[in-house]
């Protein structure tokens, strides 16, 4: 994957954060799917009381809706986060083999799924 | 922030979010769509006369990586400021008024910001390493996505304002 990349300190050429970036993208789209389909977001945002609860939490009466995009966002970065920097750690041979066609390809997938979930929008 | 709702009103105020949001976002699709035109059909040779495309993909695109990046964070973390007036002034109404599809689209506008943040490590990453060969392909192909993905946002987020914004 990163056979002829540089060896310097600096961020732009650093194989650890090659590695980790990759990691981050291919995680990104599995990760907030999973997030959005599983109901996991790390907190719930309700802007009409500005309030926010820990994980998921249901619009309550006369509070106004409740926002868990924020929350999927939050989730999602953390668990991207976690995955690149343990990718990091890998030793070169393996790092080396994650291919790059799943950092463009996997977007394609999540977003179809998305806009499955959003069906309600579609044919309300 | 009170001192400022003193001197302009809370519609106001919501306004020049959303104008400002609305400038780095046009700001994020004219660096995009130069640097996915300049992978997408390089310029091979210099000589000749040189039209307006040509020149227009004749950019050199890794000048544009970081600022891009800048960009589309600043562009996403206004957003998901005014996102918290959108779902209570905006999109209720709009639910009242039937304009299902549109609110749709805008649901799938977030979606789509996210996916593209997710990118932009490894787009940073691939420009920085502009010269290896090894990341010509998926350079290309992020590029390419993430301007498809920015013009979506933008003309999303253009209908939604037509549909009804702050104001």
């Amino acid at each position: 994957m990163m056979a002829r990349r540089a060896k310097t300190s600096s961020l732009g050429t650093s194989e650890a954060f090659g590695t980790f970036a990759v990691v981050f993208a291919i995680a990104t789209p599995i990760v907030y799917v999973a997030s959005e389909l599983g109901g996991w977001p790390l907190f719930t945002y309700h802007p009409g009381v500005n309030r926010i609860d820990f994980g998921w939490a249901a619009a309550r009466a006369n509070e106004g809706p409740a926002m868990y995009w924020y929350g999927w966002i939050a989730s999602t970065l953390i668990a991207a986060a976690l995955l690149g920097w343990l990718a990091s750690l890998l030793p070169r041979r393996i790092s080396d083999k994650i291919p790059l066609f799943l950092i463009w390809l996997l977007p394609l997938p999540a977003l179809a799924i998305l806009a499955y979930v959003l069906m309600p929008f579609w044919t309300h | 922030m009170d001192i400022l709702l003193d001197t302009i009103s809370v519609n106001t105020f919501w306004t020049i979010l959303l104008i400002v949001h609305a400038l780095l976002a046009v700001a994020t699709l004219g660096a995009l769509t130069h640097q996915a035109m300049s992978v997408a059909m390089p310029v091979r040779r210099a000589a000749g006369p040189r039209g307006f495309i040509t020149r227009f993909r004749a950019v050199q695109g890794a000048g544009y990586a970081t600022a891009v990046c800048v960009l589309w964070v600043v562009t996403m973390i206004l957003g998901a400021w005014i996102y918290t007036k959108y779902r209570i002034a905006i999109r209720i109404p709009l639910e009242r008024t039937g304009y299902w599809k549109t609110l749709g689209f805008f649901e799938l506008k977030e979606h789509v910001a996210v996916l593209g943040l997710g990118l932009l490590p490894v787009y940073w990453y691939f420009w920085q390493n502009a010269k290896n060969p090894d990341f010509d392909s998926a350079r290309k192909a992020v590029t390419i996505l993430l301007a498809a993905m920015c013009w979506f946002n933008f003309l999303v987020g253009h209908v939604l304002n037509n549909a009804r914004g702050f104001g």
